[in-house]
């Protein structure tokens, strides 16, 4: 009898493997998608093969790199070192990422006096950026560019990009969690909470991670 | 026996982890991102005065109709505007109105050749378009052949997807047939 069992066990992985195989075929190689909120540090290394030639890697640390701001000055990611970063990439054609505009504006708000900011990367033409930003008088830094923000972009592991986007970092420059889609408040507020407790060195990075990927996946299934 | 078991279960183990990072921990998310060309995917067909082109769109994405175009790309095409249906209306706080196209849409676009057949019919298409879920595609910019008839589907498969596929068949009728063989069947008493 436990010799069937066994058996049929190794029957029914063949039956896995060959549902494996089928389910594995056409699924996209892609970054993670809306509301697929990821805590950096989960990229692994591509185990799948050729199913998935185009795994994006998050970087543990902020990548480095430099796009004019509003005055049209270069300005290097590393001119806001020692700050907790929110940088968001988005642009003026995309819905969701005006929508989000009002919830950046608040958290520069609140959290500016605790060592963090905003960096606002507009991924469009310089012009149309600026007129946008006075409209919306958008208070925390922007940094505008076209191929050189998308490079900006792929330094973070999204190659491919959609919008908006949203990373975060703790005041040492680690990233701590890539956010792709709309950021809506409460999210927005877990992180910042691990990265808070990440600054005053109460937890370290895996522990924060796992606390954000857990809360991420709590805030989902509330909703 | 047991060492067999579990080193199936392992196996089984292996498998489940074998999953891309960007799936872990979000199995259960039904909006999963795709790739655009996987959102939107687009061919053309031509007849002898216009070219048809079709946007098949994943269902929870959405096309901009003003962003919609079809341009001449062969240097001895002409084209004429586009004619497309109108779209659903869609209201945002910051757009206004706008027309987006869901699902499917076809646009018309007459054409005329200075000297037919010189190049091939080649035609430059852009869309840009977005996810409910709260996330948009940067504008998408092709240049494509229509074709005399619209291309059947691909029919992209693993070189091992069909004998995975039987196998697996074949493994369920066996392990249904062996679990079944031991089986007693106990009856309720008359």
């Amino acid at each position: 009898m436990n010799g069937r069992i066994a058996v049929a066990a190794l029957l029914a992985m063949g039956m896995a493997a060959g549902a494996w195989v089928h389910f594995h075929r056409g699924v996209p190689r892609s970054p993670p998608g809306p509301g697929m909120r990821v805590a950096a540090g989960e990229a692994s290394a591509p185990s799948s093969g050729d199913f998935f030639p185009e795994i994006p890697k998050i970087p543990d640390r902020l990548p480095q790199f430099s796009l004019a701001d509003r005055s049209g000055k270069t300005t290097s990611i590393a001119s806001f070192a020692g700050k907790s970063l929110i940088i968001n990439f988005w642009a003026t054609w995309c819905a969701p990422c005006r929508s989000e505009i009002p919830l950046l504006q608040t958290l520069q708000a609140e959290w500016v006096g605790r060592g963090a900011s905003v960096v606002g990367i507009a991924v469009d033409h310089r012009d149309e950026v600026l007129e946008f930003a006075d409209r919306f008088k958008i208070g925390y830094p922007l940094l505008i560019g076209e191929q050189d923000a998308l490079d900006a972009a792929a330094a973070f592991g999204v190659a491919s990009p959609v919008f908006p986007f949203t990373v975060f970092t703790d005041r040492r420059g680690e990233v701590v969690a890539l956010f792709i889609g709309e950021l809506h408040k409460p999210q927005a507020e877990l992180i910042l909470s691990q990265v808070q407790k990440l600054n005053e060195g109460q937890i370290e990075l895996p522990a924060a991670r796992l606390a954000i990927t857990q809360g991420l996946s709590a805030l989902e299934r509330s909703t | 026996m047991k060492i067999l078991l579990t080193a199936t279960l392992l196996l089984f183990a292996g498998v489940a982890s074998a999953k891309p990072w960007w799936m872990r921990g979000a199995v259960t998310n039904e909006d999963d991102f795709l790739p655009p060309d996987v959102a939107f995917r687009v061919a053309a067909s031509a007849d002898d005065n216009t070219i048809r082109v079709r946007w098949v769109i994943a269902d929870g994405y959405y096309l901009y109709r003003h962003r919609m175009d079809v341009r001449a790309e062969s240097p001895d095409l002409t084209t004429f505007a586009p004619a497309m249906p109108p779209g659903e209306v869609k209201v945002d706080p910051y757009f206004g109105s706008q027309e987006i196209h869901r699902q499917q849409v076809e646009a018309t676009v007459r054409y005329t050749r200075l000297d037919a057949g010189a190049h091939p019919l080649q035609i430059k298409v852009t869309y840009q378009g977005c996810a409910d879920a709260g996330l948009c595609y940067p504008p998408i910019t092709k240049v494509i052949y229509p074709q005399r008839a619209l291309p059947a589907p691909p029919a992209a498969s693993h070189p091992f997807e069909g004998v995975a596929i039987l196998a697996g068949v074949v493994a369920f009728l066996l392990a249904g047939l062996l679990l079944r063989k031991g089986r007693k069947l106990d009856l309720p008493a008359a």
